[in-house]
Order: structure tokens, then C-alpha cells, then sequence
């Protein structure tokens, strides 16, 4: 399978370190060959009709954080790549942008119009023009899948539309967002500040510079939005979400809730059509009480009852699961493109 | 006629024979009595007590239930019908200064609405105030409709509301 990777940070240089690892084993229990054809980042593309050497290619980007400096490569742009590459399979890793989709949103209309299928972790995109996203994919009969962007390593938009494809979901809870999960535990534990653990999480490396897009809810709300669309079939987008975040919550709120049994975490909610993302109240008993980075997804089934799933929600190597799980789910159903 | 309810009492001495008092003395024979313990800290430390009785008929059933009210016990579930359910809420702010006084009366002008349980956090005068609030909703009563009125007194004083998940 011909496999070109637009977006070469850290989730593409993720996917390239994996592929090294996993080469033999795919090869043995899926009879998949990866040939990544094509590296591009914002510097450029690295290209080779034989497959670019996935260590040089790492070792280049990780010196000089520019792939143009792979031997032989030019400064040609992601759209350049897709259109005039031979390949089979584009994974768009690209920055997610929730204010336009891009550059990810135009890197996938082109890789379905090339005829392309598309593996994605970028949420931007499917957040703000999902039904667009899905009728081009099928409009040009290309496959495309999207697991890594909800809840990294967490599969959650697989499991409900696969493994419980006879069952109904009517609704859909869960803690999309490591960071803000962290800060809450945090305080919880420790009986300490938003701002204090905010400070302590950007040290850390869990919170970003701008943490904005974590502890206002925005990024829980792109991911809902995604869950709503492919898990419900609810045609809703970013606008839609009524999205409240962390940023006034206290010590003293924290405390009194746990004398109550309570804790407070960052939930996204997709209930009769409503989509929101707000602090909630959880029983310290319940299913969506997990602490840390972690991230939970709880599906209200018509058939199976309620299914929870827990995981790592980001990882440059753990989101490759779900990066991984969908190339080879294409690779299944439709070999190489013809 | 065999009838099972939900009652919570409050966890000191005497109160399971308060509840025990009207069943008796209108023919009622209790089958069984559960302790739900490990709801108890859900409830503002009122114990769950999951009955089965056996009743002569409605009528009896109806005395015993308005008698249990009158004596402070709550009712929660009679038979399959709930009867009551329960709201909690956090509230963020300066919850004192913007008149708690006037944000219960509020919510307590509801049909079927009561503030039930309230406490109160404040770490210094300046400084915002949490109150975690427990607020009880006749079953008929659309939950919706109350958390509205209690998000439009919260955006008027300025709260941040923290609901359970269930609501």
C-alpha cells in the first residue's frame, strides 16, 4: 500500500517511527506492505517511488524540523503532493485549525478528488465540515476514517459503528480532553487553584502555551461533534455546541462535591439532538470517574446497555493505534486502490 | 396488595420506627426493609430505605404516605412511579452577595420545586463563594424547566453552575 503523510510533527513522525517497528508484523498478519511514498511538512516534500528510508526521513525532521532537507527532496506543497504522487492512502496530520479546517480540510477534499483514501487525526476538519467531508469521500468511492481524532489510543468512533453495529446509540457522555482532566484531578487531589495546576500542566509539557482551546471546552467540543456525527448521525457542527469550560471552578466547589460524593469533571454530552460540554457533577462511583490524562467515552446502547471505554486520549506513539487500525481496516476492505 | 417504597431517612436513632409508626397503624405488614448505605453521601447523608409492604388497599396506602410526609420523611418512589427526584447543583460566585435568600425563593416559586439541602463554602469576603444545592423535583415537574429558571437567575447574578449528570 502506498502511503503518503501530510504533516510530518509529532503525530506523523509518530506514525513513521511505528511503521518501523510494526513492518514485519503487518506483513506477516495482514499480508500489508507500507511504502510511505511521500513525507511532507511545511517545508516541503520528501519523495521516492521505491518508499522513503522511514529513519532517515525521522532523523532529518528531528535535526533540522524540516523534511526538505531529506536527500532529493523540493519544496512542494501538501495539495502539490497529493495531486501529483502516485499513492494509494494520504494520513492527514496536519495542525488541527477549528476556525477554518486548514491546510486539513483542503489536503482531504484533494485526496478524495485524487481518488485517494484519507486517515485522519485532524479534528478541525471534520468539526466544522463533516457531512461535506463524508459525501466527497463517497462521491469519488474512497474510504475514510478519522478514529484518531476522538480520544487518541481510545477507540470509541470504531467500537460503536463496527464492533455494536446492531445497536442504536442514543446518547453519549464522556471526558474528551486529557488536559483538563489532568487539571481537575489535580485540584481534586491536592486542594489546589486552577491557576496553580494550570501553571504546574504547562511545565509539565500537558497543557499547551495557549490553553485556551483545553479549558474553555473548545477542543471537547470538536471532538463531540465528530461522536455526533458518526456515532448518531445527528448533522450538527462546532457552532452548534453549547460549550462551557473549567476556568471558574474552585477549590472549595471541588471540596464540597467530594464531601457529597461527588467529583467534577469536563463532560461532553450528546443527548435528544443537544449537544453540550460544561462541568459536571459524577458520582465518585460511576464509570466516568477516571483520573489523570486519561480520556472515557460512555455509550447509551438500545440493545448492549451502557459501554464504557477508557484510554490514553494523545501520545505521539499511542494515537498511532488508532492511526494504525484504520489503515489497516482500508487495507482489509479494499486492498490497494486500483 | 403488595407495594414497595422508597424512603430516606435520616441516619440517627429512632427514625426507621418513626417511618415503621404509620405502616402499622393502618394495617400495612412489611416484607422487607433494604438499607442503600452506599447512597448515603449522594443524599446529604439521608440513608435510601428500600421497603416492600403488604397493604389492605389504596385507601390504607394513601393514609400511610401523607401521614410519612407530615412526619418529615421523603417519599421518593411508590411503587414503579417516582415520586420525587432530585436536582444537585453547584453554584460559583458570590453567591451570598448576589441574595441567596432571593436565588431560593426563585427556585422554591416552582410548582413542585423545594431547596432542600444547601452548603456553603467561603474561603474570604472578596473572594467568589460555592454552595453545592439540592433541590427537589416532583416527578411531574420537567427538570428542564427548572434547570432554565435557575440558568437565567445564574447568568443575572453571575454563577457558574455545576449540575449532576443525570439532569
Amino acid at each position: 500500500m502506498r502511503v503518503q503523510i501530510i504533516g510530518f510533527g509529532v503525530i506523523g513522525q509518530g506514525l513513521a517511527e511505528v511503521l518501523l517497528r510494526k513492518q514485519v508484523e503487518l506483513k506477516q498478519r495482514y499480508s500489508l506492505e507500507v511504502k510511505v511514498v511521500s513525507i511532507t511538512d511545511i517545508s516541503g516534500t520528501a519523495y521516492a517511488e521505491e518508499g522513503l528510508d522511514l529513519e532517515k526521513a525521522l532523523s532529518v525532521a528531528r535535526q533540522t524540523r524540516a523534511i526538505v532537507n531529506y536527500p532529493g527532496a523540493k519544496e512542494m506543497s501538501g495539495i502539490e503532493a497529493i495531486e501529483e504522487i502516485d499513492a494509494d492512502l494520504v494520513v492527514e496530520a496536519t495542525p488541527s485549525n477549528i476556525k477554518t479546517g486548514e491546510p486539513g480540510l483542503s489536503h482531504m477534499l484533494a485526496g478524495f478528488k485524487a481518488g485517494k483514501h484519507v486517515v485522519t487525526s485532524n479534528k478541525g476538519p471534520l468539526a466544522l465540515k463533516y457531512r461535506e467531508l463524508v459525501t466527497e469521500a463517497a462521491r469519488n468511492n474512497v474510504e475514510f476514517r478519522f478514529e484518531a481524532s476522538v480520544g487518541g489510543a481510545m477507540p470509541v468512533i470504531n467500537l460503536a459503528r463496527e464492533t455494536l453495529s446492531g445497536d442504536k446509540i442514543t446518547a453519549i457522555e464522556g471526558i474528551l480532553n486529557g488536559t483538563t482532566n489532568y487539571i481537575l484531578s489535580r485540584m481534586t487531589r491536592e486542594g489546589l487553584s486552577f491557576e496553580q495546576v494550570l501553571k504546574e500542566a504547562q511545565e509539565l509539557g500537558y497543557a499547551e502555551t495557549d490553553p485556551t482551546y483545553d479549558i474553555e471546552g473548545i477542543d471537547t467540543a470538536s471532538k463531540l461533534v465528530i461522536l455526533a456525527n458518526a456515532i448518531m448521525g445527528i448533522d450538527a457542527t462546532f457552532g452548534d455546541v453549547k460549550t462551557r469550560g473549567i476556568t471558574r471552578i474552585t477549590p472549595e466547589a471541588i471540596r464540597l462535591a467530594k464531601e457529597r460524593g461527588y467529583v467534577i469533571k469536563l463532560i461532553g454530552e450528546v443527548r435528544n439532538n443537544h449537544l453540550e460540554v460544561s462541568p459536571r457533577l459524577i458520582p465518585e462511583t460511576h464509570p466516568l470517574n477516571v483520573d489523570g490524562a486519561l480520556n472515557v467515552a460512555m455509550l447509551h446502547c438500545d440493545v448492549a446497555g451502557e459501554i464504557t471505554v477508557v484510554g490514553k486520549g494523545a501520545g505521539a506513539i499511542e494515537t498511532q493505534s488508532a492511526i494504525l487500525s484504520d489503515i489497516i481496516a482500508i487495507w482489509k476492505k479494499r486492498g490497494a486502490v486500483q | 396488595m403488595r407495594v414497595s417504597v422508597d424512603l430516606e431517612l435520616k441516619d440517627t436513632p429512632g427514625q426507621l420506627l418513626l417511618a415503621l409508626e404509620p405502616i402499622s397503624k393502618y394495617g400495612g405488614n412489611v416484607i422487607s426493609i433494604i438499607h442503600m448505605r452506599e447512597e448515603e453521601k449522594l443524599r446529604a447523608g439521608r440513608v435510601p430505605v428500600h421497603f416492600t409492604i403488604d397493604v389492605p388497599d389504596e385507601a390504607s396506602l394513601e393514609r400511610i404516605i401523607n401521614e410519612l410526609e407530615e412526619q418529615g420523611v421523603r417519599v421518593t418512589k411508590l411503587g414503579e412511579a417516582t415520586k420525587k427526584e432530585r436536582i444537585t447543583l453547584l453554584m460559583i460566585g458570590h453567591v451570598v452577595d448576589t441574595d441567596l435568600r432571593d436565588t431560593i425563593d426563585r427556585i422554591n416559586e416552582l410548582e413542585g420545586v423545594m431547596v432542600s439541602d444547601l452548603s456553603l463554602a467561603m474561603p474570604h469576603p472578596d473572594k467568589e463563594s460555592s454552595a453545592i444545592v439540592d433541590i427537589e423535583v416532583s416527578a411531574q415537574v420537567d427538570k428542564r424547566k427548572v434547570m432554565e429558571r435557575i440558568y437565567s437567575i445564574a447568568k443575572e447574578k453571575n454563577l457558574e453552575i455545576v449540575r449532576s449528570l443525570e439532569v
